[in-house]
């Protein structure tokens, strides 16, 4: 971010939150605004509580326990500047971990870091830097609407927002739109991501500013919105993910936050009441998509443990794990694997397509404008709640378009298929005990496989609403499809998901077999029992 | 505030809504399809074949020129029978933009698609600002100034607060609700069930009867719509109970007319062919019975209506059948 623009938006952001609050609390009762601030005040207190009490910690405590004292004889106006002094301290820490220098050399430090990360790992220096930096770049594919997405840039300000299953999506989409000649995305990345030192080392330069999901006060969550939003006014290029977190089961995601997805709407409001020469947001709808996923066991793993234990921020994962890493990519680079990167076609705040020109366009294909969407006899305005509406049917948009660009890789086929071999085999058993068992047969032929596969591929190829393929997959030879997938399932995970004897395939880690065949949901398969 | 307020479609129930709102104060445009019609309208202020006797206000005008009213009118009311409205919302569609509020007062469902009114606005029209009118209105009534209410349903309060100012009046309770699935299957089931309750009247069954066939009809409509996204509630409000109530007991309701004549021995052909309007329960008996056949749905009405109308079962044999069948509890298969 331009240095002048980092103050600016310090203030700006600052002063909108507080002005969010104030009126707010005109039609609040009396004692509103010290609600807010007590709120703030007990939410961070007790994430301290069950934080390591380091100095810094031991200050912040200060600072809260004074906030608290002077809240109790404070006027008014006091109450608010409180609010204004909590606001500016977490505005200074989010812009505050925004590193110019490092903004610049994020993209091209992240093909370095790795190599070096994964040199530093690997006792035998198989790598040279080199070496993994060209293998990377040949193995992240880019498709869909790439160019249709570079020509936009000029037109206005982009948000991508892909689909999300792993860490590494960020550091992988990172350097795609490096390749793609973008310049780097604003984003924030959780916390989370940095503890693994080495790990984040890289992350760093490539995050543009942190986000502390453990900091839960609602003020905090305003402050990142508004951040989002000014970013976004500035003309900053942003990426987040909609689904909050990484997917859990596997699925495409399909109910999607709408909070951050709300601030492009308001950039785009505020855009055109300031009257901006280039006032357009396109939002761009993109998938990653890996034949195997390096947190899959941990994330499936969370999305079937009892409810009640399924945690929101997951931290001590495959990815804060050095060798689980290493091992990740040297699979990745000697099975020659391809990570896809898929863009759909960008459309406006909406949720309509956009043409090449950046002009929205209706359902029929007929030019709109979409400025009259926030107008009134012209005139923009903000309207709290049928820009929440909006930001429902962008995000349907969103969804839908996830499961036109989700590329099925073989893996997600072929698990799929033996999954349905294992249901089809124990009818009426409950999913969790099935997959805790193993139910009746512990293998299949590879001939039923085989046609399973092959089912299930005709069925794909003919629904209304599908998935993309992989090269692979199109090419329909059934045995390498299956050959390979097997291949994948005994290589890189704890347990295979699957395993080839003589001309048998045994189940193993059903929640991975599980877990890859959920990339299938959300189409309009026959159902399981045909 | 008076303003343009566009009405599409001069049928019977078209030509009641342009009426409300020409004695509310705001400039109306009433679009025809036929240059004669529009003519004799704006000759007369009278629609003579579809609403004679009702007197238009000054405000109201009648129009051929689709672009205008689109041009002209930011809020636009739809009353086109079903089987032509995706026609017209796709020649509409081209002249509306992002400001545009489209309400529509149609009930029924898209015969092939199963869709809804205003799933087909939204794929035709790159209006977001959409809205559904429905609840027991009968046109003629309304016509005569009689008291009546109505639910308007959208899920944007804008729509809501703009259609009631329009269409309040002081013959005219406009309720709000942000349940358009309710709104919509509610005003299309109903036509289901009118169609029994004419054959009941017909037959001179009586009122314990009716009562009967209408309470068991709210329950399908109730379990049938909340299958579809739709709140159980809205099934007790204007666009269900109070719309079923109304279009069952009058013998204006067209779908209550080839009820009667079912049960006086004529068949669908013979009733349609003699019958001017269309009756959308006749339509909407078959798309629901299309889009239910298979999947765990348990319709004993509309089974039996639909086997009626489009298998020629004898109306006894319909009835028999369904007073045969297993009872329970009266509630099974709902959640509030």
């Amino acid at each position: 971010m331009r240095p002048e623009d980092r103050e600016r938006i310090q203030v700006e952001v600052t002063q909108r939150v507080v002005a969010r609050y104030v009126e707010m609390s005109m039609n609040q009762p009396e004692g509103f605004m010290q609600t807010v601030v007590n709120d703030t005040v007990y939410h961070e207190m007790r994430r301290l509580d069950r934080a390591t009490h380091n100095r810094k910690a031991k200050h912040t405590i200060g600072y809260y326990q004074d906030v608290r004292h002077k809240l109790l004889s404070g006027s008014d106006a006091d109450q608010r500047r409180l609010l204004e002094g909590m606001a500016r301290r977490f505005v200074a820490e989010v812009v505050g971990n925004f590193d110019e220098r490092v903004y610049r050399l994020s993209t091209t430090m992240i093909p370095t870091g790795l190599g070096v990360l994964l040199n530093a790992m690997s006792p035998k220096r198989l790598l040279s830097l080199d070496h993994f930096r060209s293998s990377l770049a040949n193995q992240i594919s880019i498709q869909g609407a790439t160019s249709q997405v570079r020509g936009l840039l000029d037109r206005g300000t982009l948000v991508v927002v892909p689909t999300h299953s792993s860490n590494l999506d960020s550091i992988i989409l990172g350097y795609a739109v490096y390749l793609m000649g973008i310049p780097p995305l604003v984003y924030g990345a959780g916390l989370n991501l940095f503890t693994n030192p080495l790990v984040s080392f890289f992350m760093r330069n490539l995050g543009a500013y942190r986000v502390d999901r453990y900091k839960t006060a609602p003020v905090y969550k305003e402050v990142l919105k508004e951040y989002a939003t000014c970013a976004s006014e500035m003309g900053y290029h942003q990426l987040f993910f909609p689904g909050g977190t990484r997917s859990r089961s596997g699925q495409v995601e399909q109910r999607l936050k709408k909070g951050l997805m709300g601030t492009s709407l308001r950039a785009f409001i505020a855009n055109h009441i300031a009257d901006k020469a280039r006032p357009n947001i396109y939002i761009v709808p993109c998938t990653l998509s890996y034949k195997l996923v390096l947190e899959a066991e941990t994330l499936i793993g969370d999305h079937l443990s009892e409810s009640g234990k399924a945690r929101f921020i997951i931290d001590d994962d495959e990815f804060s794990r050095p060798k689980r890493l290493l091992n990740f990519f040297s699979n990745l680079l000697s099975l020659n694997d391809e990570i896809i990167v898929r863009f759909g076609q960008p459309m406006d705040v909406f949720g309509n397509p956009v043409d090449e020109r950046g002009e929205s366009l209706d359902p029929q294909g007929r030019p709109l404008d979409a400025r009259t969407y926030i107008s009134r006899d012209g005139v923009p305005y903000f309207d709290d709640q049928r820009d929440m509406e909006y930001t429902n049917e962008l995000s349907h948009s969103i969804a839908g378009a996830y499961l036109r660009e989700n590329v099925l890789m073989n893996t997600n086929v072929v698990a799929r298929a033996l999954f349905t071999l294992l249901r089809r085999a124990n009818p009426g058993v409950d999913l969790y005990r099935l997959m805790h068992t193993g139910g009746r047969s512990s293998s299949f032929t590879m001939a039923e496989l085989h046609t399973e596969t092959e089912h299930l591929l005709t069925a794909l190829k003919k629904l209304p609403v599908r998935p993309q393929l992989t090269a692979l997959l199109q090419r329909g030879d059934i045995q390498e499809i299956v050959n390979d997938a097997l291949t994948h399932f005994s290589i890189y995970h704890t347990q295979p998901a699957a395993t080839r004897r003589g001309d048998h395939v045994f189940h193993q880690d059903r929640k991975l077999l599980y877990y890859y065949s959920n990339r299938l949901e959300g189409y309009d398969l026959p159902s399981v029992d045909r | 505030m008076p303003e343009n307020v566009g009405v599409i479609g001069s049928g019977s129930w078209g030509t009641t809504i342009a009426k409300i709102l020409g004695e509310n104060g705001h400039q109306v445009l009433l679009w025809t399809r036929r240059q004669e019609l529009c003519d004799e309208i704006n000759a007369t202020r009278e629609n003579a074949s579809y609403l004679p006797g009702a007197k238009l206000a000054p405000g109201v005008m009648a129009t051929t020129d689709l672009p205008r009213i689109c041009e002209t009118c930011r809020l636009i009311v739809m009353v086109v029978p079903s089987h032509g409205f995706r026609a017209v919302a796709h020649e509409i569609g081209g002249y509306l933009d992002g400001e545009h509020v489209l309400v529509h007062a149609t009930k029924g469902i898209e015969q092939e698609s199963f869709k809804r009114m205003s799933e087909i606005l939204r794929e035709e029209t790159p209006v977001r600002k959409i809205g559904v009118l429905s609840g027991p209105n009968l046109a003629r009534e309304l016509a005569d100034r009689k008291p009546s209410g109505t639910l308007v349903a959208s899920h944007y309060d804008e729509v809501i607060t703009r259609a009631q100012q329009a269409l309040q009046s002081e013959y005219f309770r406009v309720y709000a609700g942000h349940d358009v699935v309710g709104a919509e299957i509610g005003g299309t089931f109903k036509n289901i069930v009118a169609l029994a309750a004419g054959v009941v009247d017909g037959l001179k069954l009586g009122d314990n009867t009716k009562a009967l066939l209408m309470t068991r009809g709210i329950n399908e409509m109730a379990r049938f719509g909340s299958a579809m996204g739709a709140k159980v509630l809205t099934f007790g409000g204007m666009a269900g109970f109070g719309d079923m109530m109304a279009t069952c007991a009058s013998s204006f309701s067209r779908n209550h007319q080839v009820g009667e004549r079912l049960a006086r021995g004529e068949t669908l052909e013979e009733i349609l062919e003699a019958m001017k309007m269309v009756a959308e329960g006749v339509k909407a008996t078959r798309a629901v019975r299309t889009f239910t056949e298979g999947r765990g749905f348990s319709l004993p009405i509309v089974d039996a209506v639909y086997e009626v109308l489009y298998e020629g079962a004898p109306v006894p044999a319909a009835i028999s059948k369904l007073m045969t069948l297993a009872t329970g509890d009266e509630f099974r298969g709902l959640v509030l």
